[in-house]
């Protein structure tokens, strides 16, 4: 009988420290599905980007290659600081680059005097603000902090990358 | 004057040099909230050992960028650096000081001193040694075959179309001349071009050309005879993910009525590659060959081996550590190793 109660704990014990490692690998998982599903949207100024454009005209532009818009504003860019989850994500999409990588990169460019450097924001209210009051802006953003008011650009057709 | 008097003196001239950059930077500072102005400082210290051990440091950077408008921008490099001839033993000299109008699209007048725009390296890295791949210039910069500044007017374009191709059309004052002024009538040309068809990658070409009056003071020395020069060079530059590759070559044609046409050949190739993102070994060999007879330069054929290690701490620091072998012709051969702490702030 004794037998019998000690074998019931040891499986209690045994579910026990079952369902928490179920627990956590679904956490673990469920926070792996949430940065694999990690959406960006690009905003911009209503002068300067035009309505739509293409994900390697997107990344040339973020890569400082472009110094004007087709209807002549200067191109401003607008990103999240790159200890930012929207940043850090941003870095890796566009630049294929870690947060320290696109930091450099960007010092080199300016310091060559071939580029002028981004915008850097902490919050993505702020970065929607620069974006609204500056003619040829464009910036990236989290769609789900958004407000209604940002001038949305199409990438490959799409309002999300 | 005794030890005191004199270290009193040394220490009263002194704060001119730091005083003239304290204001700089307050005038800076005060009118950066109104336009926008970057200040960033660049600095870089080595311990080296050539049969002793010594500690020293490089050149203080300070760098200044501002959008002035739309269309303007200004970018200023001032450096401060070891000068023996100087009363401090430091000189502070201005390095680049640009203004520059976009007028259409990816096109740029740039008006000021620059550096050269004759090939990658001297295009790409300036006085901040943070970003070099190495621990020193090549050769060809130490040998002074390339004319490191030029004072003028740069007319630029870059990344135009698919091949992301860009151009430097320049016209300035030239060897032998002061930076704000010009020692006589003859203006240097300088034409590159560059293509970067796939992302990293550059290819670029470029030709210069200047006449040095007789008389003329060039890089400390006087030129005794009228020579006219043309450099031309080629270049390749890939810095990946991985791999890391950097040649360059220059031809120097230095020509006099009485030695006609002397030869320079000065070709060069960094290679490195990354281990990690952070940990990136590399080698680079130089070469400098002149040909006999050779009036402009000083003669003497060179050549240099380095093998090294980067450590990117983060993209404001930098570690590296050098063994590096010469063999000059003057000199004879040399063997150094060196530590050096580059940093940006």
């Amino acid at each position: 009988m004794m037998g019998d109660f000690k074998i019931q704990c040891l499986l209690n014990k045994s579910a026990g420290l079952f369902k928490c490692l179920l627990c956590m690998m679904l956490l673990l998982s469920g926070m792996q599905v949430y940065s694999q599903t990690q959406t960006l949207t690009v905003i911009s100024n209503e002068k300067g980007a035009p309505t739509e454009l293409k994900l390697d005209e997107l990344k040339s532009i973020f890569k400082g290659e472009k110094q004007r818009w087709r209807d002549g504003n200067k191109i401003t860019i607008a990103m999240m600081k790159t200890n930012t989850p929207v940043g850090a994500y941003t870095c890796k999409k566009i630049y294929d680059m870690n947060g320290d990588e696109v930091k450099k990169f960007w010092l080199a460019l300016v310091f060559q005097g071939k580029a002028d450097g981004p915008q850097f924001f902490s919050s993505i209210t702020e970065l929607e603000s620069f974006v609204v009051d500056n003619p040829g802006a464009i910036g990236i953003i989290d769609p789900s902090q958004s407000s209604a008011n940002t001038h949305v650009v199409l990438v490959d057709g799409k309002k999300t990358l | 004057m005794n030890i005191i008097q004199y270290y009193m003196y040394r220490m009263m001239r002194v704060p001119k040099t730091c005083c003239c950059l304290i204001i700089i930077l307050l005038l800076c500072n005060s009118f950066a909230i109104a336009q926008n102005t970057t200040i960033k400082g660049f600095a870089d210290l080595s311990v080296l050992y050539d049969k002793k051990l010594s500690f020293g440091f490089g050149e203080q950077d300070l760098f200044i960028t501002s959008q002035l408008n739309d269309r303007f921008s200004f970018l200023g490099e001032t450096v401060v650096k070891y000068d023996p001839s100087a009363e401090t033993e430091f000189g502070v000299s201005i390095e680049r000081l640009i203004v520059k109008y976009n007028y259409y699209g990816n096109h740029n007048i740039l008006l000021g001193k620059v550096h050269t725009p004759l090939n990658y390296w001297n295009d790409t890295y300036h006085h901040g040694r943070v970003f070099y791949p190495t621990i020193d210039r090549p050769l060809i910069f130490k040998k002074e075959i390339i004319p490191l500044h030029t004072t003028g007017i740069d007319f630029q374009g870059q990344n135009l179309g698919d091949i992301r191709f860009g151009y430097d059309l320049m016209v300035g004052n030239g060897l032998g001349s002061p930076p704000v002024s010009d020692n006589d009538k003859y203006k240097s040309i300088t034409t590159a071009v560059h293509i970067k068809p796939i992302d990293n990658m550059r290819i670029g070409a470029s030709y210069y050309h200047d006449i040095v009056s007789k008389g003329a003071e060039v890089e400390g020395k006087t030129i005794n005879w009228k020579v006219k020069q043309q450099l031309f060079t080629g270049s390749f530059a890939y810095f990946g993910k991985k791999f890391e590759v950097l040649a360059e070559s220059t031809l120097a044609l230095n020509k006099t009525d009485t030695t006609g046409v002397r030869q320079t050949f000065a070709p060069y190739i960094y290679a490195g590659y990354k281990i990690t993102p952070k940990i990136i070994p590399y080698v680079r060999f130089d070469d400098v060959h002149y040909q006999e007879g050779e009036i402009l330069f000083t003669k003497d054929n060179t050549t240099a081996f380095v093998l090294g290690l980067r450590y990117q701490v983060n993209y404001l620091a930098v570690l590296k550590l050098e063994y590096q072998h010469t063999d000059a012709e003057l000199e004879g051969k040399q063997d150094m190793v060196t530590f050096q702490i580059a940093i940006g702030f």
